[in-house]
């Protein structure tokens, strides 16, 4: 009994030690390829437990399948009237056919370089193809931003799957800058935009202001005009219901030309006057002389 | 486990008995047999324990902030919804068969984004204190500042006659807050540096991926900033400009699924290039100017407006003008003007009512005196003369009676009067 448990014991370490030996793992974020004698003989991209014979005889190699970020150097190209131009470029790349980079590339550090190469090609080439205005443009339609990254892409896609057995991702262009020389003049228009704008600033505010205060006089005068027409046509109203009671004067007009002519000349000479009158005027003749009256019969 | 235990003994307890009645015979190999019997006892425990241990070291606790993935030989394990391992206790297979991945899901982590700003000295970077104020070069190193160009205005193109394609210079600095949103899709296709002996893959995660994160998102501002012109980035639409690059930055997140969602994306700054400052100081200072002469002419147009005709004027203006406002409305709204328009309504509304009261108050008077007048004309006719001359002469100052000389042609009279100096000279 104690021999058998032993057995089983030594048995089963064995058999770890084997199992060890003749398989492997290749988990999810990885592809893995196997070569016999040196040679590959197997690519294997699915997570899983696979055997494979003792080492000297097949080898394991495996090769970590996410999504890196490279970035290219940043460079100065030209677009296609030769304006100069600094663009970065990154890719976020991956190892997609493990036998093909095993063969051409081999290392992450040696993809790196040669992916350098590469994308400063098709950046010359496709950038090469646009022009300025197609970057950087007044008129927003005409920006093909977008675009020119996507063209980008598929050029180099193309070329990594089949020769290195890389897969990009993504491309973008993660800095577009202008040489020191040409900032310098951007500069220089920069000032001269901001100075005639704030010209027109000015001379748009001034404008608004003056149509404002223009505007608030035509309608103060508007205004009035209105008032003033409506204050006549109140006068006027006043006048005619007055012309009524004068069809009452009509009774008799002498007399009442001579009530109105005395209600004047009360009022006129109502305060400050000097009144100088001959003696010979009622009733100041009665300072001359006594009337000579008599009673009527 | 003691029960465990005590059954393994029993089992073995015949296989004691049958080697000690034989050591009898033998003390030597008795005394051998004894130590191999307490080593094997001994070497079983150790198993025993070793397997417990083996066991026991499945147990995994997940945080509430995580989620993990379980990889059996290498694969994820489980199938839908069960592939994500939520907060709590877990057991799996030791190693090597099952290995568990935490990930932090929860967690949101900010990323300042200070490549688009121009080039600072350590410490010029320094939030406070005195900062010695180095005058900004010419230019720009394209390698050590950073800015993003935008597109420059329409109407510009004619004044340059650049085909369009002016632009201009800004500086911004950002910061962006993402976490991971989809544990699997992150595990299987983000890179993270392999974890170091005592570390854990949550703790490799942020340093792993910001380069690439960072890279994504000045794709994503360089490629929206084009779109906009300087006055918009600087002065409009910051929260658009902001979404747009949160937009652009998702949709490159979601193209490589990478399993991170961008929370949010702050604009922190954006500045005009420093070598252009003093256009632009002059710029802003233009505006404010413009805006105080636009306020200012308001305020004129209201005080003149106000004088003329109250609050109300420019409502009554407008129904003047406006021909399907009703009458009532209209009069309701002459009645509620103010100031010198009302004046001369008021003026109007003064002379009509005297008018008629004097005409009215005439005709009442010649009425009333009328029947009289009939009568007894030359009577009534001298009451009256005689009374407007009492009148009269009761309010004069002064009172002169003169004889006329018959007879005598161009005599003359003067008269000296002597201004009363308590009279003033009436307002006009």
């Amino acid at each position: 009994m104690k021999n058998i448990a032993i057995t089983i014991f030594i048995v089963l370490i064995v058999a770890v030690m084997a199992i060890y030996l003749v398989s492997f793992q290749v988990r999810e974020i990885e592809s893995a390829l196997v070569t016999t004698f040196g040679k590959p003989t197997r690519e294997i991209t699915e997570p899983g437990w696979y055997f494979k014979w003792p080492t000297p005889i097949q080898r394991v190699y495996k090769f970590d399948s996410r999504m890196r970020v490279f970035e290219a150097d940043i460079g100065e190209t030209t677009t296609k009237a030769a304006v100069p131009i600094i663009v970065n470029t990154y890719v976020v790349w991956k190892i997609a056919e493990p036998l093909e980079f095993f063969n051409a590339v081999g290392t992450v550090k040696e993809a790196e370089s040669k992916l350098l190469s590469q994308i400063s090609d098709t950046q010359n080439k496709v950038i090469g193809r646009h022009s300025f205005g197609e970057f950087v443009n007044s008129d927003p339609a005409k920006i093909q931003f977008k675009q020119i990254e996507e063209e980008m892409l598929t050029d180099l896609k193309q070329t990594v799957r089949t020769d290195y057995g890389i897969e990009i991702k993504t491309l973008g262009i993660k800095q577009l800058k202008v040489s020191e020389d040409v900032s310098k003049d951007v500069f220089e228009r920069m000032r001269a935009e901001r100075n005639r704008k704030t010209e027109a600033t000015i001379a748009e505010g001034n404008a608004e202001a003056t149509k404002i205060k223009t505007d608030a006089d035509s309608k103060k005068t508007e205004l009035l005009a209105a008032a003033e027409a409506r204050a006549k046509a109140k006068r006027a109203e006043g006048d005619a219901e007055a012309a009524k009671y004068y069809e009452m004067l009509e009774e008799d007009p002498e007399f009442a030309i001579l009530l109105r002519n005395l209600e004047a000349l009360k009022k006129i000479l109502k305060e400050r006057a000097t009144v100088v009158i001959p003696a010979d005027a009622e009733p100041f003749k009665l300072l001359k002389e006594m009337p000579d009256i008599k009673p009527k019969k | 486990m003691t029960k465990e235990n005590n059954q393994d003994n029993k089992d073995f307890q015949p296989q004691f008995a049958i080697e000690s009645s034989r050591a009898e015979l033998d003390a030597a190999g008795k005394s051998l047999s004894d130590a191999l019997r307490i080593s094997f006892v001994i070497l079983k425990i150790i198993m025993i324990v070793l397997v417990i241990v083996f066991l026991a070291s499945g147990f995994r606790t997940v945080e509430p902030d995580e989620q993990a993935i379980v990889l059996r030989f290498g694969k994820i394990h489980g199938i839908g919804e069960e592939r994500l391992l939520g907060p709590g206790l877990h057991w799996i297979f030791p190693y090597p068969i099952d290995k568990i991945i935490k990930i932090p899901v929860a967690k949101k982590v900010n990323l300042p984004i200070n490549s688009f700003w121009y080039f600072e000295t350590a410490s010029e970077m320094l939030p406070k204190g005195p900062k010695p104020t180095r005058p900004p070069k010419d230019e720009l190193n394209p390698i050590k500042d950073g800015y993003c160009i935008t597109r420059s205005e329409q109407q510009s193109q004619t004044i340059a006659g650049f085909s369009g394609s002016d632009y201009n210079i800004v500086h911004s600095k950002w910061q962006l807050t993402y976490k991971i949103d989809d544990p699997e899709r992150f595990f299987k296709n983000t890179y993270t540096d392999d974890a170091k002996p005592g570390q854990s893959y949550a703790d490799v995660i942020v340093k792993s991926i910001n380069p690439l994160l960072q890279r994504l998102f000045e794709d994503a501002v360089v490629t929206a900033l084009v779109n906009y012109t300087i006055d918009e980035a600087l002065f409009l639409s910051q929260g658009r400009i902001s979404r747009h690059v949160q937009k652009l930055l998702q949709e490159k997140l979601d193209a490589i699924e990478s399993g991170i969602a961008a929370v949010s994306v702050q604009l922190i700054e954006m500045k005009w290039p420093r070598q252009v400052d003093a256009a632009f100081q002059a710029s802003i200072t233009a505006s404010n100017a413009s805006a105080q002469a636009v306020s200012e002419a308001k305020g004129y147009a209201e005080n003149t407006l106000n004088e003329a005709g109250g609050p109300i004027a420019e409502e009554l203006l407008a129904a003047l003008e406006d021909e399907t406002v009703s009458k009532q409305e209209k009069e309701f709204l002459w009645s509620q003007l103010a100031g010198a328009a009302q004046e001369k309504l008021y003026q109007a509304q003064a002379y009509r009512t005297k008018v008629v009261e004097t005409a009215k108050a005439d005709a009442e008077y010649l009425q009333k005196l009328l029947p009289e007048y009939r009568k007894r004309p030359k009577l009534v006719v001298h009451e009256i003369y005689q009374d407007a001359i009492e009148y009269v002469l009761n309010n004069a100052d002064e009172k002169m009676i003169i004889q006329p000389s018959e007879g005598t042609v161009g005599s003359e009279i003067r008269i000296l009067l002597n201004r009363d100096p308590t009279i003033k000279p009436k307002a006009k």
